[in-house]
């Protein structure tokens, strides 16, 4: 998940969204396996996976201070592409700076509600500000990592002898080559996925000064944060009083780390780290800020999204004979996207209220509300 | 209220030892009330899978965005030793970072 804070307001966006989200649509390739503007060599793509944000950076795709402002300045050490297949790699190769589909989207939004004024102000955000949101990961990337460990971990359980309820759980010891060779092709999947949402800031800075003729000052679009939230990490916690690593394991969990702590860049150390929570396309988005309470109970982690509540199947069943994105469009969301069938996937129905969530997370103390994001344009896979 | 589960306080349920087989630690799910409605029998059922997992610490987490997953649900957080601990891709999932 990403965040970008802009210098505009609602209502100087507004007259223009159309255009807006036609433009943004056009510049961020999206869609089902969609092919970006990059063509990267085997070299290119060895050395983003190694470097992930950093190599973006180096390419031009934006500014090395936005590195700053992303879970682990956008990078993994440890990552190691001798341990990809070449399947991965030929994946990888054209989908660098893809949106993709399915709950893949990129948003523009606006401040609705401020619920801690001091943490939105060390943030950068305001009451009616314009943001913009981009979920995107690594691609078929990251897809053909996990299929392919699954298959080097089903093996790995029988040699170790791991007893398991379930298949699907595979997994090696944390010391075993086997697990050490995940970690590493997974590492370089996640510096693809920081790669990937640095160069389509990029082009969304790029489309928006062209689309609405202002300056990159004017616009003023900069990164508030990026998290990411499915991930295994290295991290010290305290466990039974003790500090120690650990492996945290977040499957649509996001880090949500307290003030203070030595991990969160100089900016947001007194504050916080900024959590991105992503709400379903039709009703709101919010920010959060981590916690004491989340390193005492969670590892750090606090909730990522709204979660399905209809499977796929069940959406699109729902959707038949209705517009879902004439429904947005009554509902002050304009919306485009590559094809009908994810806009059904996709719609508001689909998941939970993420008010709900939020709500469950803040009062739980796990993180704390800080503002409040509505939808105003959607471009979706 | 789906069997075997009980309520902690007003925004955590607890999945106990013994749900399933060789569990090792106990579940914790952060929902409450009105989200506990939308549970499904077999995200809770894959928290205390993977309570079952080698050197895993503490407890099973699972976030009020819950839902099933492959192997481990979605919105899952599970911290193991590193040394008597396993790493799991079905613990990250297909759509990494």
């Amino acid at each position: 998940m990403r965040l970008l804070r802009s210098n505009l307001r609602r209502e100087e966006v507004l007259p223009r969204i159309r255009d807006l989200v036609e433009v943004l649509y056009q510049e961020i390739p999206s869609g089902v396996g969609s092919k970006g503007k990059l063509r990267l060599s085997r070299e290119d793509e060895r050395r983003l996976l190694l470097k992930g944000a950093q190599w973006a950076v180096e390419r031009g795709f934006g500014e090395p201070e936005d590195l700053e402002r992303i879970e682990s300045g956008g990078v993994l050490e440890g990552a190691d592409p001798s341990v990809i297949s070449n399947k991965a790699f030929e994946r990888g190769m054209s989908q660098q700076g893809t949106l993709g589909s399915g709950n893949h989207f990129l948003e523009i939004q606006y401040v609705e509600e401020i619920y801690d004024h001091k943490t939105a102000d060390a943030f950068g955000l305001f009451p009616g500000q314009v943001t913009i949101m981009i979920h995107t990961g690594s691609r078929g990337f990251g897809h053909q990592v996990c299929t392919d460990f699954l298959e080097v971990m089903e093996r790995a359980v029988k040699k170790y002898g791991i007893k398991l309820p379930d298949r699907e759980l595979a997994c090696a010891p944390v010391n075993s080559p086997e697990a050490q060779d995940y970690m590493a092709a997974m590492k370089a999947a996640a510096n693809y996925a920081w790669a990937n949402r640095q160069c389509i800031m990029h082009w969304c800075r790029e489309a928006i000064t062209k689309a609405l003729r202002i300056s990159p000052k004017e616009l003023g679009l900069m990164l508030v944060y990026d998290v990411a939230h499915n991930i295994a990490k290295v991290e010290i916690h305290t466990v039974n009083g003790r500090k120690q690593e650990v492996v945290v394991h977040r499957k649509g969990a996001t880090r949500a780390f307290p003030p203070g702590h030595p991990e969160l860049p100089e900016v947001y150390r007194q504050v916080g780290q900024p959590v991105l929570i992503p709400g379903d396309m039709g009703r709101a988005s919010y920010v959060l800020v981590g916690t004491e309470r989340a390193m005492e109970e969670t590892f750090g982690s606090t909730c990522h999204g709204a979660g399905r509540v209809l499977s796929r199947h069940q959406a699109i069943k729902r959707a038949k004979g209705r517009s879902i994105a004439r429904e947005m469009e009554e509902a002050g969301i304009t919306v485009r996207s590559a094809g009908k069938r994810t806009l059904a996937e996709e719609m508001s129905e689909a998941y939970k209220d993420i008010s709900n969530v939020v709500e469950v997370v803040d009062r739980a103390g796990l993180s704390k509300k800080v503002a409040k994001l509505k939808p105003i344009g959607v471009v979706k896979g | 209220m789906i069997k075997g589960i009980k309520r902690i306080d007003e925004y955590r349920l607890e999945v106990p030892i013994g749900y399933t087989e060789g569990m090792k630690v106990k579940g914790i799910i952060y929902v409450d009330k009105e989200l506990e409605g939308l549970l499904e029998e077999g995200s809770v059922k894959q928290v205390a899978n993977v309570a079952t997992l080698p050197g895993i610490i503490k407890a099973s987490l699972a976030m009020p965005d819950i839902h099933t997953g492959y192997g481990f649900a979605i919105g899952g957080v599970a911290a193991f030793e590193t040394r008597e601990g396993v790493v799991s891709p079905g613990g990250v999932g297909y759509d990494i970072n």
